[in-house]
């Protein structure tokens, strides 16, 4: 999983490339870490990159969709692939996270 | 397809890896995608919880039964019944879900059938797909 994150202000773009599974979940949630933290942080995650995650990826978008309603701030998936998203349906993320 | 994984810890991947590289696996890339993703959540669960110490087996077996596939999963760590607990609710809005939770629930959604047994002081996890 390789994770790319612009910052600008409290915007902040992520490009998500690659797997998250038991190898890597650990790597990935420090890799997230600085997405925590600051005030009204405008989150957006390009995910037509990520092939797969397991139940530990979807861990870590909950609780970074926690963090950011917490902030009063806002989160965006964008362009997930099919297999990836049809894991987020059955989970009931997709009403929980703003999934474009 | 029989394997022995002993020791198991931190070795949840390789396990995927391996099974995922069976014979009897579909080769479709969905019906993959869907059947790696429930024999990790399951092996993860045996991985980290099954023995108290983090020393013990796991035995995992996969074969055809007509249009499907089925994986076999035993171990001899403390008796648990992952499909015992309630599914979590997906209705809930997010300040209210629980973090975690969700692999047992993926497995059983994605899988044609999951089911428990304890058997000769075993574990037993037996999973189905057609495909």
């Amino acid at each position: 999983m390789e994770v790319t994150i612009k910052q600008d202000g409290n915007k902040q773009d992520v490009v998500l490339n690659g797997r998250i599974d038991t190898t890597n979940a650990d790597q990935f949630q420090r890799d997230i870490e600085c997405l925590m933290e600051g005030d009204k942080p405008e989150i957006c995650i390009d995910c037509s990159g990520m092939e797969y995650t397991s139940s530990q990826g979807l861990r870590m978008f909950l609780m970074l969709q926690k963090s950011v309603m917490a902030r009063g701030g806002s989160l965006v998936l964008k362009g997930m692939q099919s297999q990836v998203k049809e894991v987020f349906d059955i989970t009931g993320f997709s009403s929980i996270i703003n999934i474009q | 397809m029989i394997l022995r994984f002993e020791p198991i810890t931190s070795r949840c991947g390789e396990i995927v890896e391996k099974l995922m590289s069976s014979s009897d696996m579909p080769t479709g890339k969905d019906l993959r995608f869907k059947i790696r993703l429930s024999i990790e959540e399951v092996v993860e669960n045996i991985v980290q919880y099954a023995y108290d110490q983090g020393h013990g087996w796991l035995e995992a077996e996969t074969r055809r039964e007509g249009d499907s596939v089925v994986i076999i999963l035993r171990d001899a760590g403390t008796p648990f019944d992952p499909l015992a607990k309630p599914d979590p609710d997906i209705t809930l809005p997010a300040e209210q879900r629980q973090i975690g939770g969700l692999g047992i629930y993926l497995c059983k959604q994605l899988m044609d059938s999951v089911k428990y047994t304890y058997e000769n002081g075993c574990n037993v996890l037996t999973l189905s797909k057609r495909g």
